[in-house]
């Protein structure tokens, strides 16, 4: 038998004892426990009469009368209202982070950032034994963000070719492809546009094709362009366009340039050599001999002279190739849709949105509430055991 | 009596019936607080206050867990607990009720002798003892109600309330 199950006896003596209490007739055996009753209940204290009608007064007007029990009870007001100022605050940061992230603009929609203009395409070298790719591709939608520019730095190399010393930084060449769309109507004034965005960042239109024919129009460049304008260009011109493709090659010509810089040098050191032993030279069969080498190594210096330029040159310059195709851009495709199929998408969005915001509100509010539950939890349990002590010592 | 001059929105622990329950509670509770306390001042602010609490909460009240007068016993006998622990950091000095001794004069001279003994006989108890008495005789809880009161289960509560009760007969002498 457990502590608590009590016998069929007192279960029967507390079943009269509510009988009593219910003043319903009880057999014999339990007027004993009547009497006792009785007694318990003519002892207790009883109200004033005066404290009766106080109390009806303080009752009847809960709100004009504030005792300090008053005072005691309003209390819990404050938790709330931190409570509901915590949730404002959690929901202005929320809303902060959500627009800040870029959430609210559908985040595909940005341009590329315009690149850190570096003078060359020159990057910084990397450290002994880490693996530097020498080529690298960058390719996508422009939602990828950016370009791969944004991390040149701007180092501008010696155009002294007859120093042995060989580049700090990388050079880099880059070429990158864009295929826009766009309908054939606007087909001449985004070809315009290409045209005068490449001059407006000094680049020059290499070639191009521009073929106006309905559906079938079509339009082709060849941008060269310094390198640290690349990105600005590629971002200037996608504003002009729906983006269909972008495709960003990097190909690293460092090594050729050092090599080429160090073979000018060679031949450089050589000439000086020739030079010397011409001037000591006693026959002019020696004479004629040393001057043919000299001949030969001044050719190969110009050449390697040319090949530094061309190297230097594809580092200076980017080349970027665009393509215009004809086709409804997102702009068109949006107005073709009709308007309710705009306003569903509107819509959406919006609950996309409002997802948003609520689960970063969740986030924030989280880990706060379950604190908060802990310590009010802690705090009843810690109270009603302070309460429970004073019933025992009292 | 024009108890509460608030018109409830909803919900069965407001209105009309928070008035009917302080008039059908009203004395009982003050009586098990004074019991508690032994106090008269500090029974008149308590009982005020819980009524009070009682009324500010009421929109609160869930009848699922529990009736409402368990309800107020268990706000009453939280203010009263809190009493207590506040005249314990406090020191307070109490002001014993009055002895009732002149009341029993009027009575039948066993009657009123047996009155005393067990009034002598409860205040004797056990705090714990004492309370589950007051609660069921004066508050004439059910044992649920009790339960509720007490934070234990019902079986629980009839336990304590069958002891209890054996203590006080002890104490009082009475033999079954």
């Amino acid at each position: 038998m457990s502590r608590d199950e009590l016998t069929a006896s007192e279960r029967e003596e507390l079943a009269a004892l509510d009988r009593i209490l219910a003043r319903e007739p009880v057999g014999e055996q339990h007027l004993e426990l009547a009497a006792l009753v009785d007694s318990v209940r003519a002892g207790a204290p009883r109200m004033d009469p005066a404290f009766a009608e106080r109390l009806d007064a303080r009752l009847a007007a809960p709100g004009k009368r504030r005792s300090r029990a008053g005072a005691r009870v309003a209390r819990p007001a404050i938790p709330r209202l931190a409570l509901a100022g915590s949730g404002l605050v959690a929901a202005a940061v929320a809303f902060t982070i959500v627009i800040s992230s870029g959430l609210l603009s559908g985040g595909t929609t940005h341009p590329p950032a315009p690149a850190s203009s570096p003078a060359l395409g020159i990057l910084p070298r990397k450290a002994p034994g880490a693996a530097a790719s020498p080529t690298g591709t960058t390719s996508g939608p422009l939602a990828s963000g950016g370009v791969a520019s944004g991390t040149a730095v701007a180092i501008v190399p010696s155009t002294n070719f007859s120093g042995s010393k060989s580049l700090s930084a990388r050079l880099v060449h880059r070429d990158s492809t864009l295929t826009l769309a766009t309908p054939p109507a606007s087909m001449q004034r985004v070809a315009n546009r290409i045209v005068a965005a490449t001059e407006q960042r000094g680049g020059v239109v290499q070639s191009s094709n521009v073929a106006i024919q309905g559906p079938a129009s079509r339009a082709s460049f060849s941008l060269a362009v310094p390198t640290g304008r690349l990105g600005s260009l590629i971002a200037a011109l996608s504003t002009l366009a729906s983006v269909r493709a972008l495709n960003q090659n990097t190909n690293d010509i460092t090594s050729s340039y050092n090599v080429e810089q160090a073979r000018l040098a060679d031949n450089v050191a050589a000439r000086a050599a020739l030079l010397k032993q011409l001037a000591t030279a006693a026959t002019a069969t020696q004479q004629a001999g040393i001057q043919k080498q000299l001949n030969g190594l001044e050719a190969r210096i110009a050449a390697e002279h040319r090949d530094l330029g061309r190297l230097l040159g594809q580092g200076r310059t980017a080349t970027l190739h665009v393509t215009v195709v004809a086709g409804a851009s997102a702009k068109h495709a949006k107005a073709a849709a009709g308007p309710f199929t705009t306003a569903f998408h509107r819509a959406l969005h919006a609950l996309e949105e409002i997802l948003a915001i609520a689960l970063v509100v969740l986030a924030i509010v989280l880990p706060f509430a379950l604190t908060a539950l802990a310590l009010w939890w802690g705090a009843t349990a810690v109270r009603q055991r302070a309460r429970e002590r004073a019933m025992r010592t009292a | 009596m024009t108890v509460i001059a608030a018109v409830p929105t909803s919900g069965p622990g407001a209105g009309e019936q928070f008035e009917q329950l302080y008039r059908s509670s009203a004395a009982d509770v003050y009586a098990y607080v004074a019991s508690l306390l032994r106090d008269r001042t500090a029974a008149e602010d308590v009982t005020a206050l819980a009524f009070e609490r009682a009324f500010r909460r009421r929109a609160l009240f869930d009848m699922r867990r529990g009736t409402p007068r368990s309800w107020l016993f268990a706000i009453a006998r939280n203010a009263a607990l809190d009493e207590l622990r506040k005249r314990r950091r406090t020191g307070a000095l109490l002001h014993e009720i009055a002895d009732p001794s002149n009341e029993l004069e009027d009575l039948d001279s066993d009657l009123a002798e047996r009155r005393l003994l067990v009034r002598e006989g409860l205040a004797s108890l056990e705090p714990r003892d004492r309370e589950v008495i007051l609660l069921k005789f004066v508050g004439r809880l059910s044992n649920a109600e009790l339960a509720r009161v007490l934070r234990c289960s019902e079986s629980n509560a009839g336990t304590r309330l069958h002891r209890a009760i054996e203590r006080l007969r002890e104490v009082c002498g009475v033999t079954r």
